[in-house]
């Protein structure tokens, strides 16, 4: 099912959780997609630069540059910048596997298995002048099972706030305490 | 390392005090009296009037960059927010656990924060 939460800048985000069997579990976050106003406003910002550039400088390649300068960075903000959806997958006796796939349809996806997994943890952070909750997974070394050897922060560009965090955090809970019951095989 | 008042603090504080008026007073008669009344005293080798409002401006121009440059030191030296910094640290490594005592107030310890979520996000009904 899918609920509306607010990210860490007040922007709309939805969760949206599946259950694909007992120990498998996907939790999704979708970004509210690029706003028809922006877009508006940064295009016409350029080009009136640019038409401003061109009425001091009477050279008629300034228009042409900014109408292409709009286009070719568009297509790289859609593709490398604007994240669309981020996904955690939770397969309780394999790993977990993190989605991010931006607005041209790029998907970029990380596995860690769940020997690498020693927690998923809500943490605090200071973050561009704020202190900000978000949702990390503690790696271990395979020898030291004590100590954490790697924090892989997620959904990092949606950025949800604690009560969705929470949502998360207990799904993802449910799963990981299953591996402690159930006999280890290597 | 006490900041109480001692005889050598006093004795530094009153040479410091006649050592910076000393150093004002030289300043102000270099800024302000004409070369050839100085020249006539015999004292000649000065440095170029032109710092004595460089030096000033230099100063307070630092001053307002050093609010800037700390501003900036301070953000590079947060933690980013993939590191083990923001988890624990050294001594938490280190920490021993001191054994638990009935009806005793209990060590101060710092907990792992799996368990302080556990604590917080995970209500036991």
């Amino acid at each position: 099912e899918e609920r509306r939460y607010r990210s860490a800048s007040g922007a709309p985000i939805a969760l949206r959780r599946r259950q694909h069997s007992a120990s498998c579990r996907e939790l999704a976050v979708r970004c509210p997609r690029l706003q028809l106003r922006s877009l508006s406003a940064a295009t016409s910002a350029v080009w009136l630069a640019a038409y401003g550039l061109f009425v001091l400088s009477e050279n008629s390649m300034v228009l042409s540059a900014a109408i292409f300068i709009t286009l070719i960075g568009l297509i790289i903000y859609l593709h490398f910048v604007k994240i669309d959806q981020e996904s955690l997958l939770v397969i309780g006796s394999l790993g977990i596997q993190v989605t991010s796939s931006y607005a041209s349809g790029k998907e970029s996806t990380t596995f860690i298995e769940m020997g690498r997994v020693k927690d998923v943890v809500i943490n605090e952070a200071i973050h561009m002048q704020k202190v900000i909750y978000y949702l990390c997974i503690l790696l271990q070394d395979p020898g030291d099972p004590q100590g954490v050897s790697e924090v892989v922060p997620l959904f990092q560009s949606s950025k949800p706030r604690l009560d969705c965090l929470i949502e998360v955090y207990k799904s993802c809970q449910e799963i990981l305490e299953q591996r402690k019951t159930a006999p280890q095989s290597s | 390392n006490s900041p109480a008042p001692l005889p050598e603090r006093a004795i530094y504080g009153f040479a410091l005090f006649l050592g910076s008026w000393f150093g004002f007073i030289l300043y102000l008669i270099w800024a302000y009296v004409p070369e050839t009344w100085l020249f006539s005293f015999g004292l000649t080798y000065w440095p170029q009037r032109y710092w004595a409002v460089a030096l000033p401006a230099y100063l307070l121009v630092a001053i307002g960059i050093g609010y800037v440059l700390l501003f900036g030191i301070n953000m590079m030296s947060t933690a980013p927010l993939n590191s083990t910094h923001t988890v624990t640290d050294n001594y938490a490594k280190k920490q021993q656990q001191k054994k638990f005592q009935e009806e005793a107030i209990p060590a101060l310890r710092d907990i792992p924060i799996s368990e302080v979520n556990r604590m917080f996000f995970l209500p036991e009904k």
